[in-house]
């Protein structure tokens, strides 16, 4: 579980184009003050490693983020922290050592690749570009090199710029950044993200080409190719939340502690312009739905690749409605495939060829009826000798 | 207190529903839309499902319905049966249901799997048989009539348990025409009254008699209070919908969802296809890659840097670091300004800044001026001659400079610098930091001294003691 600590819940200080927050802005729902003790008093009674988030967590005062990283640096070691870079001071970078803060910074490119991360003017939006840069230089200078998040979209990844985008890649990697991650863009329905979604193509195609890079680049790690081909053998202990039957009304995988110290959900999941709270219990309609709904009409049935995708992220869905299959599906589908047939030419064994597939299918059908989502590992391990 | 829900609808029940406790369900899933909401909300909602208990048996005990069913986990049943009991009525467990793993008593093991189950008890003024609420066990008609269902209603819903169906709410949702939904039929399912059987419209005016008596013998038992807030719901507007056989409410106060049987399409298969159509219509402006490349930075291996994407994170960085410097000037210039793309970072962050460069290589120099518009005061020429050029521009001096002292000619180059200028910033680029590791063993190589005070990484304001290169 990733406990994502939101004092501002999604204020942010730049307007990317295709934020899936920008919903919950325009509604007005975004907190003006927090509460730092509810707050603490909430990470407490969690217990668990938390991330610093937003909208974007440097808008909160210093000495308050200094009182939650030391608490994170206490309690767990260290904290970790995503933010857009951009309002990161020299006098940070201190205490970013001093308590153990694992950086994440979101860019999607040098320069005008990140231009779709608008932040008011294009003068002020490659003002903000250049300060993330700085700040990523900064960090690995200091020792302390960040993860990258990059959304594809076709400012950054367009046929003609993703040469570009895999040199930067290649030159962060020279930096010293070791992890990237990416995601595809989001589809709201905002204004301002009109045009900036690649076609399913692209973004597979994009996804080919950075894969093949990330066998070039031994020293940087895309984790999303990694998960897919550990969920294809199985194994899920450490994949992230979007392979992970997410229940948008009590998001397992993220958990956020609001400015009032009350828990929500993963952002990613609010498409109505509400925060909507955490519901008393997890359960798994979605996948249940999803399994058996024809693809044509935005399940995954019959789906070889259902344990191992399970429908993708909901805040991705056809549609914006949660209940139906990611509309990235031909992307996860076509990466599947590559993925499946390099591991079965290596010989291993994919839950997707598997015999096995219908009764691990149906093992989890029967675990997500009854409200319980067991590790796919654990399925897998052969049954214990009476 | 116990802990029952109220079957939805009334029985009879249907052969297979997927949600056996669909009230239990529905009211787990309940998202509040706030932390406001939820303080005011969640508490009403609580009194409310007891109250409609309340009611419900207190209809049985009047006979105005011949018995009713409730839910309740193993450990609940027998304070279930001791409630009724002293209404002088009898509860009799007639079918159970595995509940939800989240909701299993911690202690109950697998080998006491009846403390797993839900358990439909039913409750009437005699000691009744599970037969009276099947749908098989009588003419359903007349089931669903004894359970309090309105003629109308009664045949309509003995005709969707005939046709398979179980979940009325589901059904209605899924019709085409879903306006009209009125909050007290859709918030049915949370077993929380007015409306306790499934209708047969969303406007059947029997079905709406029957709700006034239900909230009329709620103030009549005491729960005025309580009734008044169902009238309160009554107003709400709602969202709702059924995709894929999942039902999900939207009201001001809360969603919630639940897994139906209705609704869920049939059987077919077909493997994913690419689609085109997603990502619209390109709308935003792309310049083609020659633009890009030019933009992001020309010229670098001239003026130090391995590739592009190094310059700009070098001179980007060379930004961020000396903002307090850049903050307290009016002028500044680039020596060797390649094709300005320092000068344009300088300027994005200090836009009334006034800037000037120097290039002697006339490509890069012209590069600089498109870069920098029409405004921009790049000096072309030998060095000497453009230094010589930017003291007649700016006579009172220049606040920073901007150097990489490999590109300087020699030291009488520094000194002509320091003439015009109030500030010297030294700048490490690729082939500076390569070669000598460290801002302060480039600038020792070469007899300078840096500024005291916090490590610079890839820039460093130059002592104003030092005039000259040694």
């Amino acid at each position: 579980m990733t406990v994502e600590v939101r004092p501002l819940g999604d204020k942010c200080n730049i307007k990317c184009r295709y934020c899936y927050q920008e919903g919950i802005r325009t509604a007005g729902n975004v907190p003006k003050r927090y509460d730092l003790d509810a707050i603490m008093a909430t990470l407490d009674r969690l217990a668990e490693p938390f991330s610093l988030f937003g909208g974007e967590i440097m808008m909160t005062r210093r000495p308050d983020l200094e009182r939650l990283m030391q608490l994170g640096f206490d309690r767990h070691g260290g904290v970790g922290m995503q933010t857009n870079g951009t309002l990161i001071e020299e006098l940070d970078i201190e205490l970013f050592r001093k308590y153990r803060v694992r950086i994440g910074i979101s860019i999607d490119g040098p320069g005008p690749l990140n231009d779709a991360r608008w932040a008011g003017s294009l003068p002020a939006t490659r003002r903000a570009t250049a300060r993330s840069e700085a700040v990523i230089e900064t960090l690995c200078r200091e020792g302390m090199p960040p993860n990258v998040i990059v959304t594809l979209n076709r400012m950054n990844a367009a046929p003609a710029r993703l040469g570009l985008l895999c040199e930067w890649i290649g030159f962060l990697g020279s930096l010293g950044v070791r992890k990237l991650r990416l995601h595809l863009l989001e589809q709201d329905e905002t204004e301002g993200g009109e045009g900036l979604a690649l076609t399913a193509q692209e973004n597979l195609a994009a996804l080919r080409q950075l894969r093949r890079l990330e066998q070039k680049l031994p020293s940087i790690q895309f984790d999303i190719f990694a998960e897919m081909a550990a969920m294809l053998r199985g194994d899920d202990a450490r994949t992230s939340c979007v392979f992970h039957a997410c229940d948008p009304y009590a998001t397992r995988a993220v958990v956020g502690v609001e400015s009032d110290g009350r828990l929500g959900n993963c952002g990613r999941t609010n498409k109505d312009g509400v925060t909507h709270l955490r519901a008393s219990r997890e359960a798994f309609e979605r996948q249940l739905s999803l399994y058996r709904t024809p693809q044509d009409n935005g399940g995954c049935q019959g789906c070889r690749f259902f344990l191992a995708c399970k429908g993708n992220c909901p805040g991705t869905a056809i549609g914006g409605d949660w209940r139906m299959r990611s509309v990235d599906c031909p992307v996860w589908f076509g990466l599947f495939e590559d993925i499946e047939t390099e591991l079965l030419a290596s010989g291993e064994t994919v839950i997707s060829r598997s015999d096995r597939r219908p009764e691990l299918e149906a093992k989890m059908i029967a675990a997500w009826s009854i409200g319980d989502n067991p590790a796919l590992h654990s399925l897998l391990q052969p049954a214990e000798a009476p | 207190m116990t802990s029952a829900w109220l079957s939805w609808p009334r029985p009879p029940l249907a052969a297979t529903p997927r949600e056996p406790v669909v009230t239990k369900a529905a009211m787990q899933r309940i998202s509040f839309s706030g932390p406001q909401a939820r303080a005011l909300w969640q508490p009403r909602l609580e009194r409310l499902g007891a109250t409609a208990v309340a009611i419900e048996l207190e209809m049985v005990r009047r006979k105005q319905i011949a018995a009713t069913l409730l839910w309740t986990a193993y450990d609940d049943i027998e304070a279930l049966t001791e409630r009724a009991s002293t209404i002088s009525l009898h509860a009799k467990p007639i079918k159970a249901s595995l509940g939800y793993a989240a909701d299993w008593p911690l202690e109950a093991s697998i080998g006491e799997p009846k403390r797993l189950l839900d358990y439909a008890v039913l409750i009437g003024t005699v000691s009744l048989d599970a037969p009276m609420a099947e749908p098989a066990g009588d003419d359903p008609v007349q089931v669903a009539m004894r359970f309090g269902y309105p003629a109308c209603c009664a045949r309509s819903w003995a005709d969707h348990l005939r046709r398979g169906g179980s979940d009325p709410l589901a059904a209605m949702l899924g019709r085409e025409d879903k306006t009209g939904i009125h909050a007290h039929v859709a918030l049915a399912v949370l077993g929380l009254g007015p409306v306790r059987h499934a209708p047969c419209s969303t406007d059947c005016s029997a079905t709406q008699d029957r709700a006034r008596s239900f909230l009329d013998l709620g103030r009549e038992l005491g729960f005025v209070e309580e009734i008044g807030w169902l009238e309160e719901i009554a107003d709400w507007p709602l969202g709702a919908s059924l995709v894929n056989g999942i039902a999900e409410l939207k009201t001001a106060a809360f969603r919630c969802t639940w897994l139906s049987d209705e609704g869920a399409p049939r059987a077919r298969k077909a493997a994913p296809a690419l689609r085109a159509e997603r990502g619209k219509a390109v709308a935003i402006g792309l310049g083609d890659s020659d633009d890009i490349i030019a933009e992001l930075g020309a010229g670098c291996e001239a003026v130090g840097f391995e590739n592009a994407f190094a310059m700009r994170s070098r001179f980007s960085t060379v930004v961020w670091e000396q903002t307090a410097a850049l903050r307290h000037a009016a002028t500044a210039v680039h020596v060797g300004c390649g094709d300005g793309l320092l000068l344009e970072l300088i300027a994005q962050t200090r836009p009334k800044l006034t800037l000037y460069g120097t290039e002697e290589d006339s490509a890069l120099a012209e590069a600089a001026r498109r870069r920098l518009g029409p405004l921009s005061r790049v000096l072309g020429g030998t060095g000497g001659e453009a230094l010589a050029a930017l003291a007649g521009l700016a006579p009172e001096g220049i606040d920073l400079a901007f150097v990489d002292p490999e590109r300087l000619d020699d030291g009488e180059a520094l000194a002509a610098i320091r003439a015009t200028t109030r500030t010297v910033i030294v700048i490490g680029t690729d082939r500076a930091l390569h070669r000598f590791k460290d801002m302060e063993s480039l600038a020792a190589s070469m007899g300078l001294v840096l500024l005291p005070g916090r490590a610079a990484r890839v820039s460093a304001a130059l002592s104003p003691a030092m005039d000259r290169l040694h």
